[in-house]
């Protein structure tokens, strides 16, 4: 019932504001949508508002917040793109292994914020990381020169 | 008028009040199929169905849903019950009665639900502070919203049918029913006392937390609160002198909402997205449904039989109307139960000698009173029932009523010997 829901974000609007922040509460719609490729989900979560900004997420196979969008065009157009890719990666014999490493840099990187936000941790271990970081982005570079583009 | 339209009049009726009662099906759906239903069997036509849908009941229910809808977004509400909660340091019995008196004051300026829901969010999050039991908090506040409620025109819907199928003003249910529900108020208040004063207790820590909550903090725009602020009171002022410069209640509402959603910048889209459309079709709906029960002259008929009953004695009716509409609010949604008693008491009135005005009065007292007997009673009572759930907390059916109903009683109690000592 729209008056229950309605009760609930009053009771989480007072207590973020006692927090200290600025809470604008606006009416929008939340679209969910599904595609299934021959039993492989993909999953997005779109918001749309009188406000004007839209913003797009792939909540599967993995999450990952996409952009932020000035028209809903813009969210059609970037879904359509993003399961073409899918499907052709979906060809591919290595979507398993990139699909795992794709949830695996995710939890990475919870992992990551928990540890540096939970724990003080010494100025060259928190270089390290990001020497690795740098390493893997570097490994990527090298890949899109030497591989072949297919999209 | 056909024998067979009686019938189908009453077999629609009957069959829909039975399906709302049972809630299988949404009210507002079931009613409207109803409506529909005494248009396609022919009973009567579009014209005459729409005639009888009562557009200053409409019309008030609307004008003050948009009032309310703005005035909620100042974030006025929270402000209140924080300096209120903060004004007795925490002390859980004492919050309890602020709030109730908040409620009870809220409640009969604004209608019961919109009461609950500005209220009950705020009560739970002292509650969540405090860190303690909400139902010994929440229940004395749907009991005062029923309470307070009963004590004007505008402050729960059977008040407003009432007033606008009669024309009974503001001042008239002020001055009526007012100083029994002040009574009521404080004898309430007494039993709460006797149920729950000694039964919470609350560290200091979690009374010092409560004096650190900032009530400035939840005060969103104060320019528009100073606009809306400014804008009900013109429109409360609107409801007090309406009959003497010849308003309609309805008028006062839609003038006022209008005037706040000119002045107040916001969107009226959002706003209008807001106001309970379900509840304004379904009133709509019933009307219909009530209408052709009269269209028929079923409601002639029966009011015959309810003067015959009680030979005719104002007394007998007027506790018979008292304690009826109670028990049948406590059981059965008291929209429906007014929309059919107003044209009942209407035909007594054409019937009866002496002046009835103690029957409507009897009829407010046990229809917003009742809502009290049991969770179902009023929507209100429903939709606390929603947000406990939601919160983590279950309050049944029978937890409720062993609350409500005893209060419901005594409640009705002092409302007997009220209108006895007074009118009857």
């Amino acid at each position: 019932m729209r008056s229950i829901v309605n009760g609930e974000v009053s009771q989480h609007v007072i207590k973020l504001q006692q927090l200290g922040a600025k809470v604008n509460v606006i009416n929008s719609t939340l679209c969910y949508v599904n595609f299934d490729i021959s039993g492989f989900v993909l999953q997005y979560v779109y918001n749309v508002n009188s406000k004007g900004n839209y913003f797009l997420e792939r909540t599967k196979p993995y999450p990952l917040a996409l952009q932020e969008f000035d028209t809903e065009k813009d969210v059609v157009i970037l879904i359509r793109k993003d399961v073409e890719k899918f499907k052709n990666a979906l060809k591919s014999h290595h979507i398993d292994l990139f699909i795992t490493i794709a949830r695996h840099l995710n939890s990475t990187f919870v992992n990551f914020e928990n540890t540096f936000l939970d724990y003080n941790l010494p100025a060259a271990d928190v270089e390290l990381i990001l020497k690795k970081i740098q390493d893997i982005d570097g490994d990527l570079v090298r890949l899109k020169d030497t591989a072949k583009k297919i999209y | 008028m056909e024998v067979n339209h009686v019938i189908i009049a009453i077999g629609i009726f009957l069959t829909t009040y039975i399906i709302i009662v049972s809630e299988k099906i949404d009210r507002t759906v079931i009613a409207l199929v109803g409506a529909s239903m005494l248009l396609l069997t022919h009973v009567m036509s579009q014209e005459k169905a729409i005639e009888f849908i009562d557009f200053n009941t409409i019309g008030l229910l609307i004008g003050m849903m948009i009032i309310v809808n703005i005035l909620k977004r100042t974030g006025v509400f929270g402000y209140l019950a924080i300096k209120a909660a903060k004004s007795v340091k925490g002390e859980p019995w004492k919050i309890i009665v602020v709030f109730s008196i908040f409620t009870a004051l809220s409640s009969a300026l604004l209608d019961n639900v919109t009461t609950i829901l500005l209220i009950v969010p705020i009560t739970l999050v002292i509650v969540d502070t405090l860190e303690t039991n909400p139902i010994p908090f929440i229940i004395p506040l749907v009991l005062m919203s029923n309470i307070g409620g009963t004590a004007t025109l505008i402050g729960d819907p059977p008040n407003i049918m009432i007033g606008s199928a009669t024309g009974l003003g503001f001042m008239d249910f002020l001055l009526n029913l007012a100083p029994v529900v002040v009574i009521i108020f404080i004898v309430v208040i007494f039993v709460f006392k006797l149920m729950y004063k000694n039964s919470m207790s609350i560290s200091d820590e979690k009374r010092e937390d409560i004096m650190a909550l900032d009530e400035n903090l939840a005060i969103k725009d104060i320019i528009l609160l100073k606009k809306s602020l400014v804008v009900l009171g013109i429109t409360m002022f609107g409801f007090i002198i309406h009959q003497y410069v010849h308003l309609e209640s309805a008028s006062v509402a839609l003038i006022g909402a209008s005037l706040l959603l000119l002045v107040s910048n916001v969107e009226p889209e959002d706003v209008l997205l807001e106001v309970e459309w379900p509840t304004i079709f379904f009133f709509s709906a019933l009307f219909i449904l009530v209408g052709g029960l009269e269209h028929v002259g079923v409601i002639e008929y029966l009011a015959g039989h309810m003067i015959a009953l009680t030979n005719g004695d104002l007394f007998w009716l007027a506790i018979l109307i008292l304690w009826g509409s109670a028990i049948a609010s406590a059981f059965l949604d008291n929209i429906p139960f007014v929309a059919t008693m107003i044209p009942l008491i209407k035909s007594i009135e054409l019937m009866s000698p002496v002046s009835i005005s103690p029957l409507w009065w009897a009829l407010a007292l046990g229809a917003c009173l009742g809502g009290n007997g049991t969770l179902v009673g009023a929507s209100g009572n429903v939709i606390v029932s929603g947000m406990l759930e939601k919160h983590g907390n279950k309050l049944g059916f029978f937890r409720f009523m062993k609350v409500g109903f005893p209060i419901m009683i005594l409640t009705v109690a002092i409302s007997t010997v009220y209108l006895i000592l007074f009118y009857i």
